[in-house]
């Protein structure tokens, strides 16, 4: 019987250790290596490589119809309503359910007013003066004013929060004032212009001061903010039902929505299998899916009762692979360049995004602010120049398997990779194969999340597989790329390729610094320009957001900071019966 | 009455051990594997905290101790029934898992049950029927017993859900939505039970006393309720350890497969985010659960059938 036992916690240890993936997201096999013909893409105005989004997209047409209940499906619980305290990704459309943000980003991704009405800022960067909206109150009746400001900038980087994002976010704020009941003043340490862009996000939405007070351990299931919904009830892993706010009335100005939402109710439910979240649409048993499976994309355009939207996150795209650069051979930019024009991009695209996904060869995403399509050609795919580039770097004599060797060296690197829905084994194994007819081994490791986490941030690897950044400002190239950005003893950075360049260090850390479009264009443009020649990372596809929903559903516009669905201005047309 | 006093107070004390074992093999094997568990606090390979919030999750969670001194602090605090804080939901362990426990409890008995009278219908019909109808249903309880709960609920899903929308996909809120996770799980396992029942039952109907039965006049249904189902459960009890298992590990798919709430997906979840705390607990419950289990079967056996009589 004891023996029974051992083998019940063996299983149970084993279930937690194997990790099992659990969602059928990802097509293990067989996804076409080329794409035969093209299906429809991205939403937006595609201009050659340029994309953009027309302003139509981001505020409302006309007043909607009041009433009725949305039924919407995602694939997973945050686990917690605290915005604060987490990364995960579903807070850039929940967050605007419940929270209120001091600022929002116009269509064009400038800074636009919410909560704060204007602000001001200092010749030396380091003063932010907030003029606050009044009138706006929390769910429990707290006003919002300077002083939930401040309490709610503290509560993001209190370390007892245990921020992942929000806190580093605002890393530059040192202190805030609380000049009269509705001026607030934030100090910070040195000049950080996206910090304005960055309030504009989810995760930094505003919470009841009282409750950040008085119970702050409360938010995570009994979250109260000022949004125009109401958390009613939740259910951890099965779903959560909100129920709209009386008396909003301050929506941001850029969305041209006013006064209270238009649904009564909004029940939320997770469904973890991306085959339930297709049919249970299609069959009519929910509204809306925030996470559409690509693989089930082709159905949902050809549907006649359905609609699918495909669209960008701004910040980095994502990444097939990051080369340690302290590490042979990755140390010599050649053969990162090589390695990087010798991967069919299309194809990668294709095995996760069924046609859906555009393809990338550049480092930001292409409706990021100053972006610059220049260099987008730099790194494409190109087997005859990789070939050249490794023959240059003196890689140039075959072994018997017809790897290329120099001084009796083979030509290859280990890749160490976690299967995810954004990059599968089947990912891995085309760029084993792509790199093969360069003469180059890749050999594959695939590793638990926290593992390969573990060794990401240790630098113990030779190419990692994987990953993106989201965020509203090309900042995210500082976040990425700049060598303040490397984990060390004294922080945690998502520079994990360890690279480092003083040229580079300098635009974007003299961007940080600048308010002033006619110099940051230029900063930025130089940035990827810099990066393309100097290849840290192998961009493969955009980040996309895809959402379906049925043609009952009106009202549709999308977060000019995040590019989800903005799920307070949806309404229902009433049935067609 | 002394001895079966006896008997538990022993069971008891073993399942203790057991329960120690388990969440000592727990401990070491989450604690091997790699990974440092203050960045799984913090949000994992998507977050970027700041180097205090890092020094104090260590210092909060005890992580900045040698690993034995870890294991002592964990140990002295379960004995006080203390499962610390989820990592991932910075909720006690013990409010999370009883939130989700409910459901899965639901699920694993309505499924046992099922399971359980689907295998009795089943067996006393088809034992020593004709060939045909014996290789009809041992087909299908081939395909049945192998096929994992994960085709036979994606089944059910297209038939009943998506196809006649007789039955609702996803939720765990109305009995309704019990009804097909409910098959899911309990079809493979009555497959299995069945086979077993049969082959008690086959036996047992070749029995001289079944024989005398028949010869006083009994019907045949009467013969197979009345006497021969009887011997052929006992064994079956003894398999509810077997019963417990395959419902634990069905329960983490279907779970998932229709989106319900329960104690798999919490699992699931924990064990990606290598959230350690969680998974101790719901391995320590799993424990706890299968000691229970068996020793109810031990005293049921016990009573069932004195011959069984060790110390």
């Amino acid at each position: 019987m004891t023996l029974m036992f051992l083998r019940t916690a063996l299983v149970s240890t084993l279930l937690a250790l194997s990790a099992c993936s659990p969602s059928t997201d990802v097509p293990r096999t067989d996804a076409p290596s080329a794409p035969v013909t093209r299906a429809p893409t991205t939403d937006g105005i595609v201009d050659g490589d340029l994309i953009s989004y027309p302003a139509s997209d981001y505020h409302e047409a006309g007043p909607g119809k009041r009433g009725g209940t949305l039924r919407v499906t995602t694939a997973a619980d945050t686990g917690t309503f605290d915005v604060h305290s987490i990364s995960h990704g579903n807070v850039q459309w929940l967050g605007r359910v419940l929270y209120d943000c001091l600022v929002y980003q116009d269509e064009q991704g400038n800074v636009s007013p919410w909560l704060a009405k204007s602000w001001e800022v200092s010749d030396d960067g380091l003063t932010y003066t907030f003029h606050l909206r009044e009138g706006v109150t929390f769910s429990d009746g707290e006003p919002f004013n300077a002083q939930a400001v401040k309490i709610n900038l503290e509560h993001m980087r209190d370390p007892a929060t245990k921020s992942p994002l929000a806190a580093a976010y605002i890393a530059p704020y040192v202190q805030g004032r609380v000049l009269d009941e509705y001026t607030f003043e934030a100090t910070l340490r040195e000049p950080y212009s996206p910090f304005l862009d960055v309030l504009a996000q989810s995760w930094l939405g505003m919470i009841s001061p009282r409750q950040i007070l008085e119970a702050p351990k409360s938010i995570a299931e009994h979250p109260v903010g000022s949004g125009p919904f109401v958390l009613h009830s939740y259910t951890r892993d099965q779903g959560a039902v909100f129920v709209r706010r009386e008396g909003y009335d301050w929506s941001p100005p850029v969305t041209r929505h006013r006064g209270e939402a238009y649904l009564d109710r909004i029940e939320l439910s997770f469904v973890p299998e991306a085959m339930i979240r297709f049919t249970s649409l299609e069959a009519g048993q929910s509204d809306l899916t925030l996470d559409a499976p690509p693989q089930n994309a082709k159905g949902i355009r050809e549907s006649t009762a359905l609609t699918l939207r495909s669209r960008i996150r701004k910040g980095n795209p994502f990444r097939s692979l990051t080369f340690n650069v302290e590490r042979a051979p990755f140390d010599d930019v050649r053969v990162r360049r090589a390695v990087a024009k010798g991967i069919d991009r299309e194809g990668l695209a294709w095995i996760i995004g069924f046609g859906e996904f555009r393809p990338k060869a550049d480092f930001l995403a292409a409706n990021t602010r100053y972006y610059d399509p220049a260099y987008k050609d730099v790194l494409a795919y190109d087997p005859k120049a990789a070939n050249a580039a490794l023959d240059e770097a003196g890689w140039s004599a075959r072994d018997a398997e017809g790897y290329r060797t120099r001084n009796g060296q083979r030509l290859g690197a280990t890749l160490v990779a976690t299967e995810s829905p954004s990059f599968s084994s089947a990912v891995a194994v085309a760029i084993q194969a792509d790199l093969k007819k360069l003469g180059f081994q890749l050999r594959i490791e695939l590793l638990p999340v926290a593992q390969a986490t573990d060794r990401r941030y240790a630098g113990d690897f030779q190419i990692i597989g994987g990953g993106y950044w989201h965020t509203n400002t090309p900042d995210g190239l500082y976040i990425l790329y700049h060598s303040d950005s490397i984990t060390s003893e004294k922080r945690i950075g998502q520079n994990g390729g360890r690279f480092r360049d003083a040229e580079l260090d300098r635009l974007l850390a003299t961007a940080r610094r600048s308010h002033d479009p006619a110099q940051l264009q230029p900063l930025y443009s130089k940035a990827q320009q810099r990066l393309a020649e100097l290849v840290p990372v192998v961009p493969s596809f955009e980040s996309h957001v895809l959402v379906a929903y049925s043609k009952r559903l009106a009202g549709v516009i999308f977060d000019t900071s995040h590019n989800t669905i903005f799920l307070p201005s949806l309404w229902l047309q009433p049935e067609a019966e | 009455m002394n001895s079966i006093a006896i008997r538990i107070f022993w069971r008891l004390l073993a399942g203790v051990g057991v329960l120690w074992g388990a969440a000592s093999l727990t401990f070491l094997a989450i604690n091997l594997s790699g990974g440092d568990p203050a960045l799984a606090i913090l949000g994992g390979p998507e977050s970027m905290p700041t180097p205090e919030m890092i020094v104090r999750v260590r210092a909060e969670y005890g992580l900045d101790q040698p690993l034995i001194v870890q294991y002592g602090h964990y140990i002295a605090r379960l004995a006080q029934g203390d499962l610390g804080e989820s990592y991932r939901l910075r909720i006690p362990v013990a409010q999370a898992i009883g939130a989700q426990i409910g459901a899965t409890v639901q699920l694993s008995i309505c499924a046992a049950l099922v399971a359980v009278l689907l295998s009795v219908i089943s067996a006393i019909t088809t034992a020593k029927r004709s060939p045909w109808v014996r290789s009809l249903v041992s087909g299908t309880e081939l395909v049945l017993s192998s096929a994992p709960s994960f085709v036979i609920g994606i089944l059910l899903l297209l038939v009943f859900a998506f196809h006649w929308h007789v039955l609702p996909p996803s939720g765990s809120g109305s009995w309704q939505s019990l009804i097909l996770p409910t098959l899911a799980l309990a079809l493979p396992l009555a497959a299995v039970l069945t086979q077993v029942l049969r082959q008690e039952l086959e036996d047992i109907l070749d029995q001289p006393f079944i024989a005398m039965a028949r010869a006083r006049g009994m019907s045949e249904t009467g013969v197979r309720l009345r006497h021969a189902l009887r011997h052929a459960l006992v064994p079956l009890v003894t398999l509810a350890g077997f019963v417990f298992a395959s419902l634990l590990g069905g329960a983490v798919i279907v779970e998932l497969l229709f989106s319900r709430q329960g104690i798999g997906r919490l699992m699931l979840d924990a064990a990606n985010a290598k959230d350690v705390p969680m998974v101790l607990g719901i391995t320590l419950l799993a424990a706890a659960i299968y000691v229970a289990v068996n020793l109810v079967v031990d005293l049921i056996n016990h009573w069932v059938d004195p011959r069984v009589k060790s110390a």
